[in-house]
């Protein structure tokens, strides 16, 4: 039987959990915020044969996975590899390797997890899900967690917000370059300038929404 | 003097592998025979031999030998010399066709990685380590430091291992071979910079899946070493070059300053740097890089119009 205090922690929890997702998605959005992934970006808004969810899919689904494996890394494998690792090799040398193998073992499960799929949706997206994993998106979420101390909930919430984030960014940038390529637009600035500029301008609207 | 004393068995010629050739049993040995033909002077010599009072086996021997090296010498001379190597004919240089000259002219473009293919300011890799961080000069020197210790190695060492594994698993292949290398690359950096290398925060490890990096993985056809090295040089100088260009001009924008040096006693623009500032100060840089490298482009295409202009092909 639930007594108030449980309800009141769960709520809490969820409470937590969402926070960040929306802190995540908006205000600490990977993309306008912290410019990761962008490079990726503007290569899928450009490129017609990738479906914007053919590779956002995947992502929030890495991401998901991802951030409880980040954060056991940051919580527990760390501290047994500081002092396990003679002085002149820092922990730091092997930040990488470490969050990418977390990220290759959440892509796996997800690999999985895409098989209970229906056909047209598991091939595109299993196509994608090694492009999906080795991105700075999903790296730099796991790192920027680890680097907060953030707890399981925090990183999970944050984690499924970045992914949804990034969906978000994709689908503006992809509006903003169809109506980019008007000819009103100078020569020199179509392509890659415009949807540089472009990104800073949300990012600067960004910034005013949060009030930085 | 009957030949058929004169007559030797032939070396047996080695076959490759250490095999010797079969013959069937019965089969007549195939044989050289040298037939010195006897000159006066060799007959000669037999008779002084005879007269010296040698045996005659060792006057027959001393004369066989006599008119073998005769008979060699002989033909030596009658041998024509060697011909000369012919001498290949000098070819004209052949007349490239326009769609010729047009495909070196693209393949040009392509391999320029400095400034017409640019990593960044064309292909638009490696922004968020370039936007987020290269917001002053030594923040790009360090960044500079961490790409030319990353990107060639990590390209060399992918393909090689791509080499091994048949081309599978491209994506994580080039990933860990990043993080692989960034181990001995964050300590040379830790030596160099110190624990200023902090102030890049997840940027740097971030960097082992920075397309600019790694962006090869998403090409089918698989390159050997020695390109992977070349154009992972080319790569990272223009990449290099890139991020001091940026990381300069935002810290002149953002605090009037250049690698520390006052330039202006004020800020002119201190939006640049933040990131949505390196954003637009990319955008406009890219569009100005994009113009110069376009006239370029359009220069040399003209020129080769021009040089087809009165030709059919």
């Amino acid at each position: 039987m639930l007594t108030a205090s449980t309800e009141l922690t769960v709520l809490q929890g969820v409470a937590e959990f969402v926070f960040y997702a929306v802190l995540a998605v908006f205000a600490e959005n990977v993309v306008f915020s912290r410019s990761m992934g962008v490079s990726r970006l503007i290569k899928l808004v450009n490129d017609p044969e990738i479906h914007t969810w053919q590779y956002c899919t995947p992502v929030i689904f890495v991401q998901l996975c991802s951030a409880p494996l980040g954060w056991l890394a940051a919580t527990y494998l760390q501290p047994v590899l500081r002092q396990a690792l003679p002085d002149w090799m820092p922990v730091a040398a092997l930040r990488p390797l470490i969050y990418l193998t977390m990220a290759a073992v959440a892509m796996a499960v997800v690999w999985l997890f895409l098989g209970l799929m229906p056909s047209a949706w598991r091939v595109p997206c299993r196509e994608q899900l090694p492009m999906a994993t080795c991105t700075c998106s999903v790296l730099g979420t796991m790192l920027l967690c680890a680097n907060q101390n953030y707890t399981l909930l925090q990183s999970t919430g944050f984690g499924l917000g970045s992914g949804l984030g990034y969906l978000f960014a994709v689908l503006v940038v992809d509006e903003g370059r169809r109506r980019l390529g008007s000819k009103d637009v100078p020569a020199i600035f179509r392509g890659l300038p415009s949807s540089l500029i472009y990104i800073g301008v949300l990012s600067l609207a960004l910034y005013a929404l949060v009030g930085r | 003097m009957p030949n058929e004393q004169n007559r030797r068995p032939s070396k047996v010629t080695p076959q490759p592998g250490g095999r010797s050739p079969r013959r069937k049993p019965g089969q007549e040995q195939s044989q050289t025979v040298i037939i010195p033909q006897l000159s006066p002077e060799v007959l000669e010599k037999a008779r002084r031999a005879a007269a010296e009072g040698k045996t005659p086996q060792q006057v027959e021997q001393e004369t066989v030998a006599a008119a073998e090296q005769a008979a060699r010498e002989r033909a030596a001379q009658q041998t024509p010399p060697a011909a000369k190597p012919a001498q290949p004919a000098q070819k004209k240089p052949a007349r490239k066709t326009r769609q010729e000259a047009e495909e070196e002219l693209y393949q040009s473009i392509h391999d320029d990685h400095l400034w017409l293919n640019n990593p960044v300011m064309v292909r638009g890799l490696g922004l968020a380590p370039i936007v987020a961080t290269a917001i002053n000069g030594s923040y790009a020197m360090m960044l500079c430091a961490a790409a030319v210790l990353l990107l060639t190695a990590t390209r060399v060492l992918a393909v090689a291992v791509c080499h091994l594994t048949g081309n599978r698993f491209r994506a994580l292949v080039y990933a860990f071979s990043a993080a692989l290398v960034y181990i001995p690359a964050y300590l040379i950096l830790y030596q160099w910079f110190g624990s200023d290398l902090a102030l890049l925060g997840v940027y740097l490890p971030m960097m082992v899946v920075e397309p600019v990096i790694i962006k090869r993985m998403e090409a089918t056809e698989l390159e050997s070493v020695g390109e992977a090295f070349r154009r992972g040089i080319n790569n990272t100088v223009g990449l290099c070059i890139a991020i001091l260009l940026v990381g300069a001009l935002r810290e002149l924008l953002g605090s009037g300053t250049v690698f520390g040096r006052t330039v202006f006693s004020f800020a002119p623009l201190p939006l640049a740097s933040q990131p949505a500032g390196g954003f637009l100060l990319l955008g406009f840089l890219a569009a100005v890089w994009t113009a110069v490298g376009g006239a370029y482009v359009h220069y040399k295409q003209e020129e080769v119009r021009h040089l087809y202009v009165n030709r059919k092909h």
